[in-house]
């Protein structure tokens, strides 16, 4: 009989080491997982590659027109772009449309690199530099082929990030 | 019973032996009766023991699946990349790096050998035999044109970074100048594989884009 007691009693510390343990590992396994839910970085890591991948998108975006499709075209720059950009864009959409039509050029955009250079993540503001080849095909003449290099500013919307500013990476102005 | 009543009659001749077979069957009667004792409040005591088992279980499984949860939230490829996440190490590669491609882009008739010299420290690998390659060409024309080139890094942007490699986006200005013309200035992208090596970014790797 004192034998079985002795059993029991050790079956039962060792049920409660179990339970502690167990409750310990449920603990654990909490405090890792919110942890990782609160990691800004994780956060930040991944505005990173959602602003460059829409950064890429929207240059591109604004580097491709054919004059057969230019409202299709014009709507996809719209689209990517917000704030005084876009304000612009709509601005000058009549006019810009008028001069595509008269030159009925087709201008397609490739991407070759592009890299987020900064991100503020709470402001939703990012920069971003993109390297592309253009290539612009008029009715006459064989097709201009031009590398390109861009300086975006990105902006985040409630529809994720979209252009703000864009232009060419200036050439010559670097003294020093 | 009936055994019982049996011995209750024989126990008139011989009570001690009675008293102990009695003492006995107490005995033996006992013992199950006590074995037994369990049996009645087995199902009511095994509940809480299956009830604690599950909970263990169960605790042990939260446990597990939030950590994997955890991890999952946290490595990402997003977060093996620490560019920009990181942004000591970001700006130290994209400044080692810009300056490394100032200084082995740069020469002028006079301190060929300077650039030579800078360019065995600041590359290594397959930018290094590419450098060397080009290099005995632009060492020959820099001596009979008298051509000054001067990099300058307009932007560098580090796409890619970790604990030992990155790599990077450079927008680069190059001014050609030639002894009595105006300079030129063209524009150039490079992509650009850096090794950390001893503390310092090297360049191991470059394509124009």
């Amino acid at each position: 009989m004192a034998r079985v007691r002795m059993t029991g009693n050790a079956l039962t510390t060792a049920a409660v080491v179990l339970a502690v343990a167990a409750a310990g590992a449920a603990a654990w396994g909490g405090v890792s997982w919110y942890d990782a839910a609160q990691d800004e970085s994780a956060a930040y890591a991944q505005s990173r590659d959602e602003a460059l991948a829409a950064g890429e998108q929207a240059v591109q975006n604004m580097n491709t027109l054919d004059h057969r499709k230019l409202a299709k075209g014009l709507d996809s720059w719209e689209d990517s772009t917000t704030g005084e950009l876009h304000r612009q864009l709509v601005d000058g959409r009549s006019a810009f449309a008028k001069q595509i039509q008269q030159a009925k050029t087709v201008s397609t955009a490739q991407i070759l690199s592009g890299a987020v250079t900064e991100l503020d993540d709470r402001a939703g503001q990012a920069g971003v530099m993109v390297a592309l080849r253009v290539t612009v095909t008029a009715p006459k003449g064989k097709p201009a082929v031009k590398e390109s290099r861009m300086l975006g500013k990105l902006t985040r919307t409630s529809e994720g990030w979209k252009l703000s500013a864009l232009g060419q990476a200036p050439v010559g102005n670097t003294a020093g | 019973m009936k055994e019982r009543g049996g011995t209750a009659v024989v126990s008139t001749d011989t009570g001690t032996d009675t008293e102990t077979r009695e003492a006995e069957e107490a005995e033996d009667a006992g013992a199950p009766a006590e074995e037994d004792l369990p049996d009645p409040s087995g199902p009511a005591r095994r509940w809480p023991r299956i009830a604690a088992a599950f909970l263990v279980l169960a605790l042990l499984a939260t446990g597990v699946a939030l950590f994997a949860e955890g991890r999952a939230l946290r490595d990402t490829p997003a977060t093996s990349n620490r560019a920009l996440t990181d942004s000591e190490a970001t700006t130290r590669v994209a400044g080692d790096v810009s300056n490394a491609l100032g200084k082995v882009f740069s020469y002028s008739p006079q301190a060929t050998a300077v650039t030579k010299e800078s360019a065995k420290q600041l590359l290594a690998g397959k930018a290094l035999q590419q450098y060397a390659a080009l290099f005995g060409q632009v060492e020959k024309q820099a001596a009979d044109q008298k051509l000054t080139l001067t990099t300058h890094v307009v932007r560098a942007g580090v796409t890619r970074l970790t604990d030992d490699s990155a790599h990077l986006l450079v927008f680069l200005d190059q001014v050609y100048e030639r002894q009595g013309k105006p300079a030129t200035t063209a524009a150039a992208q490079l992509s650009v594989t850096a090794r950390l090596r001893d503390g310092h970014w090297t360049v191991v790797e470059i394509a124009s884009r």
